[in-house]
């Protein structure tokens, strides 16, 4: 019965979000994600990774740019994103397809031509 | 403090190019010297890798400012003061004025002693 009303009191209260804030954040992180798509796959491709090395190299960089979200947002991040790990995780196929098209177009450009 | 980070971003991309043309130069040289591919200089891996992150860290910080996402961050800026400033509930005729110096000193009185 104790534990019972313990763990009713330990519940956490339902935080309200912004809709607009959130929505902001989302466009600042989907860009930033966009770009770090883009720009690891040239990087890739300048290396000349080939194979699950470029592949590597991609979690590689999405990991960075999640470190880089966190030292920006500083350590009360919990005002800016509701979760760590969906940011880390969100739209990572997504921006796959970006990186593979940027490494694959920068390698035939500087290691094939 | 933005065009800081512009000026990141063109610099990284510059460093970025001169790492694909050093990549690019030395795949000819080493066509021309039929040597077999195994891995590029260690400098253009670190110069490329370094300008990836300087542009990408250029870009998370232009890319635009992050807002508070608790929807009271703004509400909660407001003061008590200019929350209950509401010029519709102005009361000026209220007992506070027997307060006043000359609380006794009726104008109207006046008014109607010169009158009679």
């Amino acid at each position: 019965m104790s534990s019972a009303s313990k763990t009713k009191d330990t519940k956490p209260e339902p935080i309200a979000y912004s809709e607009t804030a959130l929505r902001n954040n989302a466009v600042v992180v989907e860009y930033c994600r966009t770009s770090m798509a883009a720009l690891s796959g040239s990087t890739a491709g300048i290396l000349g990774l080939t194979g699950l090395n470029g592949f590597a190299f991609y979690v590689f960089s999405v990991v960075v740019l999640w470190v880089m979200f966190m030292i920006k947002a500083g350590p009360n991040w919990n005002k800016y994103y509701v979760s760590r790990q969906s940011l880390l995780t969100n739209g990572f196929f997504g921006a796959l397809f970006t990186y593979i098209l940027f490494w694959t177009f920068i390698y035939g450009m500087v290691h094939v031509y | 403090m933005a065009s800081v980070y512009k000026i990141i971003i063109i610099v990284g991309f510059i460093s970025l190019f001169h790492a694909a043309f050093s990549a690019a130069q030395h795949r000819s040289y080493l066509r021309i010297s039929s040597l077999e591919f195994t891995t590029l200089p260690l400098d253009i891996v670190i110069q490329a890798v370094l300008s990836l992150f300087a542009v990408m860290w250029g870009v998370l910080n232009v890319s635009g400012q992050l807002r508070e996402i608790p929807a009271a961050a703004k509400l909660n800026l407001i003061k008590w003061e200019n929350q209950m400033n509401i010029s519709s509930f102005y009361s000026f005729n209220h007992r506070g004025r027997g307060l006043a110096y000359n609380y006794g000193a009726d104008p109207c009185k006046d008014v109607m002693e010169s009158l009679e």
